[in-house]
């Protein structure tokens, strides 16, 4: 803790501590699994950026099939190389204390994967074959699924899912909030 | 000539519906870029305009391009955060109109906001979608903004709350430090999901409340026993008199010396007479010498016991509700099956190949099952008559043979207690006290025999519930319903177990005794306190059982299941982590200790000990013996169905406690309540000794003329109450049906206007050609 307290300055701390969801501990802590990824490079300069590759090393990010869908909306520079603050950022979001609002809006552009701030059915598409992993649902289930999923939340029957109407669903799915945190 | 006219009038037309237009944006939006961006479009694609409806805008302000691109919008999405997050997140899109208007405001107001606003809005840039370096910016351009200085009152109010946010964050950070098993709750989830931490957080939860209950009792029964000085009984003159005041003394005088290590086990003698049961609790008022201090301890016995109940009845409800609540907002939580499956199916928490595996494995049969169990619901209504008499009749069998299970275990409990009571204690004493050191067999046969109806209940708890589960499978039931059905079935046998140890307690104690005789024969001196051994001994066996079984049973069974080659040994040796099991395990427990609390205050203590060890005991099973399930485990779900169990149970064992405090007497020769024909009575008599106008007020409490409107006007708030749920639920339907309807216009409008919009540029395109022609 010591040495990572030199690195900060007690202003820059208030900083973090105001504008994320952590306090000026659980900085320190993200900051030392941060320089854990790559201790040299964050050893030299702590607000260096890392590439992707090696942001994707952290376990939950490892794992998790977004995960570079993840470091891609949380990237300052948005091509998935990120910076502590970034990072951090990433950290707050995923924390206990932030609110369902603020997770839906990221989940939100998590899951957008084209970018044109809509859900639309290629994007629906992605997010099952991610989840499902390496065993595929055959078409016809798919295109069930997709059904399935437009019918209970495309409110306005547009064939793509808007923001509003993905916040609606987070805002009545309780399971949401409970599975979209990563504990530090 | 006519064309070039036409052009003049089309292009005012243009521009007449361009600014139609743009007055229109500017009451919902800011102008300037939406019109650059409008003409972008237009010129683009003319279809492509719905990506530019306020609706869909709104989201994109918030994106961090623009943020960074134009400074002017950080302002206003600034001030737009403002207000949004102090209004509800819901009506986002409603309130995004007043937060244009609030932009479109003269720089004024963004000058007169105060300290306090600014700081609040300063705790606000945090929930804003940007990268860190614009947050700080945007924090030191608020702060480096002019405003205006709080006086007074406002400025106190205000360091309040500043003073008070620190605060919280402090007792956050401390509050973190001191919390119990966060990295083995951050591990369990790692491997096993939020559903299984779910289970988890509630042996937590009963941990507390142990705590909670220890601590009443400790601080108003066990204490003043041990600090006041409170005198001992009229002393008896002989032994042998018949009268009753006597028994005390004949009971304390009962084997006093009789004290080894055995007995430890026995949970008797040794402990006979301390403060652990109920017999070594005084039944005087203690009264100090100036005579202005009393404490009456058979009272505090009977309220402490009576608070422990209702504090647990309210925790309960209150975790309960908490998660009803929760079921109440997802509203018809099940529509929304699909969209929570895929949007919330995915435990970010998750962190190691082999448990992300399970649950891309998991996932992907729960989307199957859900898609199959549709055309499942369709077979069921084409199944033949024959096929369903089958089902019927193998369904029939089914329960009668698990009724015959449950009839079967509980007459087998009663006989081994009837049989081990009578070889125990009739034994015990007819060898009349062994010389004490001694550790002859008898002994040992002794304790077997105390034990033995212990054994035979856990034992059975652990056998007969995997039978039940391999019977179910015979009755082909959707998956969900055959969980919930093992579950209540196994409920039922634990309970019927207790039961039938209750009633062979009951048929031993409630014998009439004489008027001038300590006790009867079969009943033992001081009954509460041989009760209370039973229970703690029913308590510790079960929890020696889980040891037992965990770390000589299972770990050996998953470990030869891990390292053979053989199909059979497999099968034998692995295991799933069955949620609803060891959800009874806990709950099991906890009703022991409701039960046992009255005969041994500590209970609590061992079932805070309990719960303590329990949480190592399953975390070893979860994370060593099993494999990650193939089920889903919804974490909020879980939690209300856990709360469900513990609040039958509760309700089921508060029949038995009641009826025992207001009919059977309490045992003359110990405890606090001695000489009471029951323990009600003590309630009577105190309120006899209340002042005239309370009593007076409380006994038209309990008559007709108050009962009677009191429960009309409960009738008529629950009826109000539900005729609102009912009309809320309409509405909602109603609005439901508008939003779509809304929806489908905006589609039609859309269309038309792109439509228009082409026809338009084709038009003028048209002239430009033909007049570039001429």
């Amino acid at each position: 803790m010591g040495a990572g307290k030199s690195q900060f300055t007690e202003e820059e701390l208030q900083d973090y501590q105001d504008l994320t969801y952590f306090t000026k501990k659980e900085v320190l802590y993200a900051h030392q699994k941060f320089k854990a990824l790559a201790p040299e490079k964050v050893g030299h300069n702590r607000n260096a950026k890392l590439p992707m590759s090696k942001i994707l090393q952290y376990p939950e990010l490892r794992v998790n099939p977004f995960g570079d869908r993840i470091c891609k909306v949380f990237s300052s520079s948005q091509d998935g190389d990120c910076t502590f603050e970034d990072f951090l950022d990433m950290m707050s979001v995923f924390s206990d204390a932030a609110p369902k609002a603020v997770k839906a809006e990221h989940a939100f552009r998590i899951f957008d994967f084209d970018g044109d701030d809509m859900l639309g059915i290629g994007d629906l598409r992605q997010v099952v074959d991610r989840l499902t992993g390496s065993q595929r649902l055959n078409e016809g289930d798919m295109q069930q699924l997709i059904q399935y999923l437009l019918e209970e939340a495309d409110l306005d029957d547009d064939g793509s899912l808007s923001f509003a109407e993905f916040e609606h669903i987070i805002e009545k799915s309780s399971d949401f909030s409970k599975t979209f945190r990563i504990h530090l | 000539m006519s064309g070039g006219e036409r052009k003049k009038r089309s292009g005012d037309r243009g521009h007449g519906w361009e600014e139609a237009g743009a007055e229109f944006y500017q009451e919902s939006y800011p102008a300037a870029a939406i019109e650059a961006d409008l003409q972008q479009a237009l010129q683009r694609d003319p279809s492509h305009i719905a990506t530019l409806l306020p609706s869909k805008k709104s989201r994109v302000a918030t994106t961090t391009k623009r943020v960074r691109h134009e400074p002017r919008t950080t302002l206003r999405r600034r001030t737009s955060t403002r207000s949004r997050y102090a209004t509800n997140t819901v009506r986002r899109m409603s309130t995004n109109i007043q937060d244009a208007a609030v932009s479109m405001l003269p720089d004024l107001s963004e000058n007169l906001s105060n300290e306090e606003r600014t700081w609040e809005e300063i705790m606000q840039i945090k929930a804003m979608p940007v990268c860190m370096a614009q947050k700080i910016q945007l924090k030191n351009q608020l702060q480096s903004a002019t405003k205006l200085r709080l006086q007074g009152f406002d400025q106190l109010k205000w360091q309040r709350r500043k003073a008070w946010q620190t605060f919280r964050v402090r007792a956050k950070e401390a509050y973190s430090k001191l919390e119990l098993w966060s990295t083995s709750l951050k591990r369990i989830g790692g491997n096993l999901g939020m559903g299984i931490v779910a289970y988890f957080l509630f042996i937590k939860w009963i941990l507390f409340l142990n705590l909670g209950l220890f601590v009443i009792v400790l601080v108003f029964l066990i204490l003043p026993t041990i600090l006041l000085d409170v005198p001992r009984n009229e002393t008896c003159i002989s032994i042998n008199d018949t009268n009753t005041i006597c028994c005390p003394e004949l009971y304390w005088n009962k084997s006093q010396d009789f004290q080894t290590f055995m007995n430890f086990f026995q949970g008797n003698n040794l402990f006979e007479y301390s403060l652990l049961f109920y017999g070594a609790y005084s039944s005087s008022t203690y009264i100090n010498r100036e005579g202005n201090f009393r404490y009456n301890l058979p009272l505090a016995y009977v309220s402490v016991m009576s608070t422990i109940f209702i504090a647990s009845f309210v925790a309960i409800i209150r975790s309960a509700v908490k998660g009803f609540r929760e079921r109440v907002v997802e509203g018809e939580g099940q529509f929304y099956r699909y969209c929570n499956l895929v949007f919330g199916g995915w435990d970010y928490c998750v962190n190691n190949e082999k448990a992300s595996e399970m649950k891309h494995k998991a996932l992907y049969t729960e989307i199957k099952v859900s898609l199959e169990s549709e055309r499942f619901e369709e077979e069921r209504q084409n199944r033949t008559r024959e096929e369903k008499f089958k089902l019927c009749m193998i369904r029939i069998f089914v329960n009668v043979l698990v009724l015959l299970i449950l009839c079967s275990c509980g007459i087998f409990i009663f006989y081994i207690i009837r049989f081990s009571f009578d070889r125990a204690y009739s034994e015990g004493k007819a060898m009349d006290q062994p010389s004490s050191n001694d550790m002859t067999i008898d002994t040992i046969d002794q304790i077997f025999f105390e034990f033995l109806p212990y054994i035979s209940i856990v034992l059975l708890n652990i056998i007969v519930p995997v039978l039940f589960r391999h019977l179910i499978s015979l009755e082909n039931y959707s998956p969900p319903f055959v969980i919930r059905l093992n579950l209540f079935r196994t409920i039922f046998l634990r309970l019927a177990s207790l039961a039938v140890l209750l009633s062979s307690f009951y048929i031993r104690i409630v014998k009439d005794v004489d008027e001038d005789e300590c006790t009867s024969s079969l009943r033992p001196l001081c009954w509460e306190t041989f009760v209370g051994q039973q229970f703690l001994k029913l308590y510790l066996t079960d929890l020696i059982g889980h040891f037992f079984m965990t770390f000589f049973i299972n770990f050996p069974r998953s470990f030869i299941g891990k390292h053979s080659e053989s199909k059979f040994l497999r099968y034998v040796g692995q295991q799933e982590f069955d949620l609803s099991k060891h959800v009874l395990d806990i709950v099991y427990l906890q009703t022991i200790c409701w039960l046992g609390t009255f005969f041994v205050p500590f209970l609590p203590l061992f079932a805070i000990i309990g719960s303590f060890v329990l949480f190592y005991i399953k975390k070893f099973a979860c994370l060593v013996n099993c494999k990650p399930s193939n089920n889903i485990y919804r974490a909020s779900r879980a939690h209300s169905l856990f709360m469900l169990i513990l609040l039958v149970c509760y309700v089921l064992i508060s029949i038995p406690i009641g009826y025992s405090i207001v009919k059977v007497s309490p045992s003359k020769a110990c405890g606090p309540l001695k000489g009471l024909d029951t323990s009600w009575s003590l309630i009577v008599a105190t309120f006899s000794q209340l002042p005239i106008w309370l009593r007076s007020v409380l006994s038209f409490l309990s008559t007709a003329g108050f009962g009677v409107p009191a429960f009309l006007a409960l009738t008529l708030l629950l009826y109000y109450y539900y005729a609102v749920s009912m009309a809320n639920k309409n509405m909602v339907a109603v609005l439901k049906n508008q939003l779509v309807l809304e929806g489908h216009d905006k589609q039609f409008l859309l269309n038309r206007l792109s439509a228009f919009i082409k026809q338009q540029q084709e038009q003028t395109k048209y002239h430009q050609d033909h007049n570039d022609f001429t």
